[in-house]
């Protein structure tokens, strides 16, 4: 399976298939609860390659996530859609639109033995704006 | 993947490529926030070797780490400046700079297996700090 993560704000963030590795999608209701909470919440948690660029070609956008997760909360610019598209022969089996995400998490992992750094990047949608969230897919790419 | 890593205080440390083995950078943000925190921090591990000096070489300067993690925190050299570069092809692929950084651990482990020791290193950005923070990445050095 593909993905492509694309990220707009201020600047856009566009990561393909080449260097997301995993995708996590979630939706954040209290298991203690007795009947439908409306405490509803909804957390994405993106895994990818971090790729040192070579042949002359452009950097990847990955240190524009390690800017965006130190954007403080003062400026408009730490929310920002996110749009996530599974793609899978041709056809897009999800597309995900967050499009107030902030984020919650973010690390960035380097060794001697590897060639490529990793990423973690954990996002929530903002709490308020739940019925915003698109979750779509089963239709085939244009 | 190379690195590097400076650290400017009173005394200058700096440690190549043949010792740090990793690097990692997170950013910490409370995970059960319901829309952007104010609460911002940043951490960065390290981890490398302790190398023992041979053929006259001067004796690396890990030892410098271990004194800096024992400054009390009433003298001001307890916050120094650090830079972490990440190299790979000829590539800067992250330049992450913490002008007021402080240790929050410092470990070394010696065993009689091994001909080295290794040595962990977690620093912090000073909180109220945090928009001194800065993160580079994606050219090409020469």
């Amino acid at each position: 399976m593909g993905m492509r993560v694309n990220i707009e704000g201020s600047e856009t963030v566009s990561l393909l298939e080449t260097s997301i590795t995993g995708v996590r999608v979630g939706a954040d209701i209290p298991l203690d609860s007795n009947a439908r909470s409306t405490d509803l919440g909804s957390t994405v948690l993106i895994e990818g390659k971090i790729l040192a660029p070579v042949g002359g070609e452009a950097a990847d956008d990955t240190s524009k996530l390690a800017k965006w997760s130190l954007v403080p909360a003062e400026k408009a610019d730490c929310y920002r859609k996110v749009k996530i598209d599974v793609v899978s022969a041709s056809q897009i089996v999800r597309q995900i639109t967050v499009p107030n995400a902030f984020v919650v998490g973010y690390e960035e992992d380097f060794t001697d033995e590897t060639g490529a750094g990793t990423f973690k990047l954990l996002i929530k949608q903002k709490r308020d704006k739940m019925s915003n969230l698109k979750f779509e897919g089963g239709f085939s790419e244009e | 993947m190379g690195f590097k890593l400076k650290v400017e205080g009173n005394s200058t440390i700096e440690l190549d490529k043949e010792i740090i083995t990793g690097v990692k950078i997170k950013t910490d943000i409370p995970q059960d926030s319901n829309a952007r925190s104010t609460d911002l921090g940043s951490t960065i591990t390290i981890t490398g070797k302790v190398l023992t000096a041979v053929d006259g070489d001067p004796f690396d300067s890990t030892r410098q780490l271990g004194l800096w993690a024992l400054v009390p925190a009433e003298n001001a050299d307890c916050y120094r400046k650090v830079t972490v570069e990440v190299i790979s092809a000829s590539q800067e692929v992250r330049k992450y700079t913490f002008p007021n950084a402080f240790v929050v651990d410092y470990k070394e482990n010696y065993g009689d297996l091994e001909g080295t020791g290794t040595f962990t290193l977690i620093i912090k950005q000073k909180k109220d700090k945090m928009a001194q923070v800065s993160v580079e990445g994606g050219y090409s050095i020469a």
